[in-house]
């Protein structure tokens, strides 16, 4: 999913919001417009469409004449006093620009911003959709002049780091964060505070990370950062930054990294922990083994 | 807002009519024969404003104007009418109202008038807004058919218009369309 965000069309241009809706009432006083039922919204390849929206005037302020426009004066009044600076989309919202689609319940257009942010409701969060990606959360933000995107509580399903040759059902890698943030332009999506990586019965934890991407939106890396803390059933290890090469789907763990397996405990200059065997391969291992516990163990190499 | 004019010119008709018709004439002893839906007072040519407190806030013209007592009713072709808001109502922002309508048709003491043929509404402000017929009735302004307007950062149309008089609320309804123009970056 990020990887199709991260690659997605041009930015907004500038020009008039075209509109239809099956009302219109202007409040002079308030400086507003209301629009109401079927509402779209439409600006090039932005297309936004809801149920009711308010366009919101930009406060007055002293005109400035704006040159190569003979008449007018910038600035100065449109319906309500002045032009258009927010429209607040309410009810069953869709969004579509380019291949991208979103969805929620309310949306909030910033021209100045140029922001557009959707919110939902626990039941039904925000959702953007590009091609079968889908990313949710609890507040999605998408930059109107670039192709960038800030999610407030993601959930998000790394569809793009499932090439998997051979695998019929490839292992999905889900992410959670309180907050994530696309780069277009740097092809990162990068994760902050309390993330939460789970593929398989591996769940990797850590403050932060970052998402990087090729040129044809193929995940390339995830690198986590701020101490990492990985657990895949009983085993788990620690390390200060973990990367995971989804090619080969293993996880390298740097930074006083340590094993803790059952009795075991190993530390080592790097660990390298690949999720489908679960083989581990520690670079100068020391540490305490008890080969005891694992006498009943099958398969132990 | 073009017929809050209509309301206007009703509103500054109705004395002009009440002293120009003068004591009521009773039709038994008339000299004159006329026909059945002749007006009692017909007007060529006519100009007309309305003060208050010493000030013009609405003048008009029309080619011709009938006025029948009964019912108070006006019947005015090709008028024009100004009105110049109060300063502090919501019409003000729009400066200066000016309207003409081909057909105007009115019952003063009801508050009751239809403006219809080319209704066109312009203002200082650089807004505009034509009909084919719009129907004023006490701060009620309605217009059943397409309502085209337009101004500096918008233009749109519509199948209907619902607005009262003094501009504190416009509604356009039935289908609505156009354009806003939105404010630039910071």
């Amino acid at each position: 999913m990020i990887a199709a965000l991260l690659f997605a069309t041009a930015a907004l241009p500038s020009g008039p919001i075209d509109f239809k809706a099956r009302d219109m009432r202007i409040d002079p006083q308030e400086r507003r417009v209301f629009l109401e039922g079927d509402v779209q919204l439409a600006r090039d390849d932005l297309k936004v469409t809801g149920q009711h929206a308010v366009a919101e005037y930009a406060k007055a302020r002293p005109a400035a004449r704006t040159k190569g426009r003979g008449k007018g004066v910038r600035g100065e009044a449109g319906i309500g006093g002045q032009t258009v600076e927010r429209f607040i989309v309410k009810g069953n919202v869709h969004v579509e620009r380019g291949t991208r689609t979103a969805d929620g319940e309310q949306g909030v257009v910033d021209v100045p911003g140029q922001t557009l942010v959707l919110t939902g409701t626990p039941e039904s969060p925000p959702v953007v959709r590009d091609g079968s990606e889908t990313l949710s959360g609890d507040r999605i933000l998408l930059r109107l002049d670039s192709e960038d995107v800030d999610v407030i509580r993601p959930r998000v399903v790394l569809k793009r780091s499932l090439a998997e040759e051979g695998s019929a059902r490839p292992t999905p890698v889900k992410v959670e964060a309180e907050h994530l943030v696309l780069l277009k332009a740097k092809q990162l999506a990068r994760f902050n505070d309390d993330v939460v990586l789970r593929r398989g019965d591996a769940v990797a934890r850590s403050p932060r990370m970052e998402a990087r991407y090729d040129a044809d939106g193929q995940l390339t890396r995830l690198e986590l950062r701020g101490g990492v803390d990985v657990r895949q059933g009983d085993r788990r290890a620690t390390g200060q930054s973990a990367d995971y090469d989804p090619h080969a789907r293993t996880l390298v763990l740097l930074g006083d990294p340590k094993l803790y397996d059952q009795g075991d405990v190993l530390t080592g200059d790097r660990i390298d922990l690949a999720l489908d065997s679960k083989e581990v391969r520690v670079e100068r291992a020391r540490g305490r083994l008890r080969p005891e516990i694992h006498r009943d163990e099958k398969g132990l190499q | 807002m073009g017929s809050q004019t209509v309301r206007a010119v009703l509103g500054l008709l109705s004395p002009c009519l009440a002293s120009a018709c003068g004591t009521p004439v009773n039709p038994t002893v008339s000299a004159i024969s006329t026909q059945v839906d002749a007006p009692d007072l017909s007007l060529h040519g006519v100009a007309f404003a309305r003060l208050s407190e010493g000030q013009v806030v609405a003048r008009g013209t029309a080619d011709r104007l009938d006025y029948r007592r009964a019912g108070g009713r006006v019947v005015a072709s090709h008028g024009a009418g100004v009105v110049y808001p109060l300063p502090g109502t919501s019409l003000a922002q729009f400066g200066t109202v000016r309207f003409v309508a081909n057909d105007v048709d009115g019952e003063v003491p009801n508050r009751r008038g239809t403006a219809s043929g080319n209704v066109r509404m312009e203002t200082t402000r650089g807004d505009s807004a034509t009909t084919e017929r719009i129907e004023c009735e006490g701060d009620l302004l309605r217009s059943n058919v397409p309502v085209a307007a337009k101004g500096p950062g918008y233009r749109v149309e519509a199948n209907g218009l619902l607005a009262k008089t003094d501009g504190s609320s416009i509604k356009l309804t039935q289908g609505v369309k156009g354009q806003l123009d939105v404010e630039g970056r910071r």
